[in-house]
């Protein structure tokens, strides 16, 4: 019986050579693969398990953080957001069931101590090797804009127009990151479904996610486009019209609230007149035309440190946004050149379009993160000022920046006259939705400017969104107007 | 008192210094546990110490007194498995750790207990009748109405009181004993064979039937009760034992045809079945349902990696039935492919070391009965780990010594002892230790001379 015993032995080892086998094909050859299955999750565990590091802003107000749960919860940390409703929209959440968003998704790697040089210095000995990201966004400047705000549709965009550091971004309706984050996860559940159903999209901050019709406020991107191409000078003058009928059509065009308009360059700049930058825009042409859009970045994904950001258009929905599109509708191309139409911009883009008059010309790349840094403090890395685009010469700049100081003095944006006599600039606007029957006409009520106007350094955009009959009743100048002079006035009386 | 033996002292050093190392493992591996769990020294260290210690002690002396020629590798390779699960448990379940505490000791004594009553293996081989009918009351219990009870669809536990336990994992003893010294006893009959059908011997059927009947016998109940893992262990003992026992391959070949037919139409009659090749082949499709519980184990391999997360510091709670069947993939996570692997080599020195015993037995019945044993622990082990690393599809069966549960643990450590007796039969029949009279023979001497001495004639 031992011949058999023998083989018996031998046929056992088979079997639990291939165990040993199917062990190392499990748990090495297979490991990625699993760890990255959709459904497994046991990673988010083990960072939940792991300190965060904290969001902090630029005047040092801790915005995101980690504290210890209590002992018998699921996992050792809960993700804590203080005065979540006002800065949901830079954190996003960091959540154990539904994912993370925003800065935490972005930022994850130096928060939970996962980039290189952290991970080099845990080993050298560091015991806690957690990163903190640093803002440049003000936690006071965050709260002046949004309580001059208040609970309006729309957003406030506040940025250096020398760097593109953003200093503040509110959006209306925003929500809390605690509901979202919250340990109990059908709770966490209900409310993630309440706000994605919610019409005002709160999840998605409407300052730099969506794009709106932007109204009489895009004139000066068509008036740069017209100052850099030779169309037009601060010297040329429009007679006062009532109507004006574009090519291919025999529908007039009308300035707004169909009044009788006209005058220099300027008077129809800060007059905000309808017709002249219609044909701006119609001797502009198709090609000259989306060619300076595109150089403003229009159709381009705005380069915010943040993720999903919109592309303002100069095409509505249509791509590509090319000479094309417009060749047989002249009538949009003169329409668009005052805002109107199949114009769509994103509310930060418009602040950058500020920016860049009242910085010479070039238009910065946007960004929320000043820098990252490690445990101890030392820097791990910080964000250098870099130019996105350049649209128009510094000597365009500077008659713009002339233009738009007439709109705050003579014209529809006296709202913005600051306190202490520092001079302001500004754009208007006041966006006529396309007209939707059986409801009431809806505007978009907008101011784009910055300040001072010899040396700027603040730029700001503001939109109320056209949702109700008070905000569809006023203009740019009334209602955006005062949220932009609180926040340029509160700038200032701040400095030190 | 027994004479002196280099041999024996030998034996008995080495599986000493070998149960040390074990138990400094465990203990490592308890205060890890803990430190990585909650941060802390176990609460429970002293009491923890002092029952390993004290179980360990007792295994010892027990067969440094009673067995004292076996191998010295059986009981420190049970005694390892044993203390890692044992840690498992406790790191998944305090309320799980306290029982199997519990079921520690009474499977250690039970060990004491087996070496001690089973002095001399032949005792085993006069009650084989006796085992049969035990085996086959102690499977059909758990269908009885009133004290069986059904836990996951297979009804393979049977309820008294406050005592609960699964008669299979004794059946199995028993039913091995039986097979064992029948076989012994008409293995040249079967072996021989009578009648030709073609170039196949046919056997004298009334020496097959029994043993025969008896296995399809258990095969019938235990499909009944839906316990499929222990119908395939036990279909696979039988085939090797009537393999080993006839040295006729033919038997082997029959077995693994007779399976064939069998899983085919087991899978084509029961859905259960069906379910479980399907969430073999795809846990994934089925990951809301069926599939959740492979799926997770394969995650937790995953995270283990090679190295392993550490103890204490996975997530082998995700894993349903992470102590019992599932005990395998919560040792993958957080000892990693080294501490898996680990498992696998034990199991492989335990079945080396079973079938040493059997190859050095020369009494066919124990030759049949360790080798019998032997692989009903090896292929338990074989399901059960190639079942929660989706080699084969799984049916749930304890990893024995490993996984939580007090029948597994008392009927394995019984199984080990009678392991143990075997080899130390074997090392007495070779000469390699001296042929003493057990405990049992010298009371019985003494009996015998005092009633000499008062001139009774027996």
């Amino acid at each position: 019986m031992n011949r058999q015993i023998r083989k018996l032995a031998g046929g056992l080892l088979v079997l639990y050579l291939a165990l040993f086998v199917t062990l190392n094909v499990v748990q090495v050859a297979k490991k990625d693969a699993l760890d990255a299955h959709p459904q497994n999750n046991r990673q988010t565990i083990r960072d939940f398990n792991r300190m965060r590091g904290p969001i902090v802003t630029a005047d040092g107000v801790v915005i995101a953080r980690s504290v210890p749960t209590e002992t018998g919860a699921p996992y050792k940390y809960q993700r804590t957001y203080p005065d979540s409703l006002l800065f949901s929209h830079l954190t996003g959440y960091y959540t154990f069931s539904f994912g993370s968003t925003q800065l935490e998704k972005t930022q994850s790697d130096v928060l939970m101590g996962d980039t290189t040089p952290q991970k080099v210095n845990s080993l050298l000995g560091g015991a806690d090797n957690t990163g903190s990201v640093q803002l440049t966004v003000r936690a006071d400047l965050q709260r002046v804009a949004a309580e001059a705000l208040g609970e309006r549709e729309g957003s406030v965009v506040v940025m250096d127009p020398a760097t593109g550091a953003v200093l503040a971004m509110v959006s209306f309706p925003t929500y809390d990151a605690n509901a979202v984050a919250d340990p109990d996860t059908k709770y966490a559940e209900n409310v993630l479904d309440f706000l994605n159903s919610y019409p005002g999209k709160p999840l998605l901050a409407n300052a730099y996610r969506e794009n709106y019709m932007p109204g009489s406020a895009f004139k000066v991107i068509t008036t740069g486009i017209a100052l850099e191409n030779g169309v037009t000078s601060l010297d040329r003058s429009w007679p006062s019209e009532r109507e004006w009928v574009p090519p291919q059509t025999n529908d007039p065009i009308q300035n707004y609230g169909g009044s009788s308009c006209g005058g220099s360059m300027a008077e129809v700049f800060y007059r905000s007149c309808n017709i002249p930058f219609a044909q701006l825009a119609t001797e502009l042409g198709p090609q000259r035309m989306t060619d300076g859009v595109s150089a403003w970045g229009l159709g381009e994904r705005l380069p915010i440190d943040l993720p999903g950001a919109a592309a303002s258009s100069f095409c509505g929905n249509v791509t590509p946004c090319d000479a094309a599109f417009f060749n047989d509708q002249l009538p949009l191309l003169a329409i668009g050149g005052f805002g109107q139409g199949n114009d769509l911009m994103v509310p930060l883009h418009m602040c950058m379009v500020a920016s860049t008059v009242a910085n010479g010309g070039r238009m910065m790349v946007p960004h929320v993160v000043d820098a990252t840094l490690a445990h101890n403090g030392s820097l791990l890395s910080r964000t250098a000022p870099a130019v996105w685009k350049t649209p128009i010469s510094p000597t365009t700049a500077g008659t713009l920046n002339d233009l738009m100081v007439g709109v705050v003095n003579n014209g529809t944006g006296k709202a913005m006259q600051l306190a202490n006599g520092i001079q302001a600039a500004a754009k208007t606007g006041t966006a006529q939705l396309n007209f939707v029957e059986g409801e009431p006409q809806r505007s978009h009520a907008w101011i784009i400017g910055f300040a001072p106007a010899e040396a700027p350094r603040y730029a700001v955009a503001v939109i109320l969104k056209g949702t109700t009959d008070e905000i569809s009743a006023g203009t740019g100048g009334r209602l955006a107007g005062p949220i932009a002079k609180t926040v340029l006035d509160y700038l200032f009386a701040n400095e030190n | 008192m027994s004479q002196p033996s280099p041999i024996a002292a030998a034996r008995r050093n080495s599986e000493l210094g070998l149960v040390v190392m074990a138990a400094s493992i465990t203990a490592v591996a308890y205060v890890l546990a803990s430190l990585g769990k909650n941060a802390t020294m176990p609460a429970t260290l002293v009491p923890f110490l002092i029952a390993l210690l004290g179980m360990l002690i007792a295994a010892h002396i027990a067969v440094r007194r009673l067995a004292r020629g076996a191998d010295s590798t059986l009981l420190p390779l049970a005694i390892i498995l044993h203390g890692l699960g044992y840690v498992m448990i406790a790191r998944l379940s305090e309320r799980r750790a306290a029982l199997q505490t519990t079921w520690s000791l009474i499977a250690i004594v039970a060990f004491v207990l087996t070496l001690l009553i089973v002095q001399r293996p032949p005792d085993l081989a006069r009650y084989k009748w006796t085992f049969l009918a035990v085996g086959a009351g102690l499977l059909m219990l758990p269908l009885v109405p009133g004290i069986g009870t059904s836990v996951g669809g297979a009804r393979i536990w049977v309820s008294i009181g406050p005592i609960n336990f699964q008669p299979g994992e004794f059946a199995k003893i028993a039913l091995a004993l039986f097979f064992a010294s029948y076989l012994a006893d008409n293995r040249e009959l079967i072996a021989a064979g009578t009648r030709r059908v073609g170039f196949i011997r046919i056997p004298e059927l009334r020496y097959l039937l029994p043993v025969t009947l008896a296995w399809a016998f258990a095969v019938m109940v235990m499909v009944a009760e839906k316990d499929l893992g222990s119908a395939l262990l036990f279909f696979t003992l039988f085939t090797v034992m009537m393999w080993v026992a006839t040295e006729r391959a033919v038997f082997l070949v029959i077995g693994v045809v007779i399976f064939s037919v069998a899983a085919y139409v087991a899978w084509r009659m029961f859905e259960v079945v069906q379910t479980r090749v399907d969430v073999w082949l795809d846990p994934w499709s089925q990951y809301e349902g069926k599939g959740y519980q492979p799926a997770q184990a394969m995650f937790a391999f995953a995270n283990g990696g090679t190295g392993g997360t550490g103890l204490g510091l996975g997530n082998p709670n995700k894993i349903p039935a992470a102590s019992t069947d599932y005990v395998y993939a919560a040792i993958g996570e957080e000892m990693g492919l080294i501490g898996a692997a680990g498992i696998i080599i034990a199991f492989l020195l335990l079945l080396g070391a079973g079938l040493r015993v059997a190859m050095r037995a020369d009494r066919p019945f124990e030759k049949l009965l360790a080798v019998g044993l032997t692989t009903i622990i090896s292929m338990q082990a074989f399901i059960i780990i190639g079942g929660v690393l989706r080699l084969v599809p799984l049916t749930g069966i304890t990893l024995p010594f490993v996984s939580y549960g007090g029948s597994s643990l008392l009927a394995n450590y019984v199984l080990l002892a009678l392991l143990l007796r075997i080899s130390d039969s074997g090392a007495r029949r070779r000469g390699e230790v001296p042929d003493d009279l057990t405990i049992g023979e010298r009371l019985e001497a003494r009996r015998l001379q005092r009633a000499e001495r008062k001139g009774v004639t027996v």
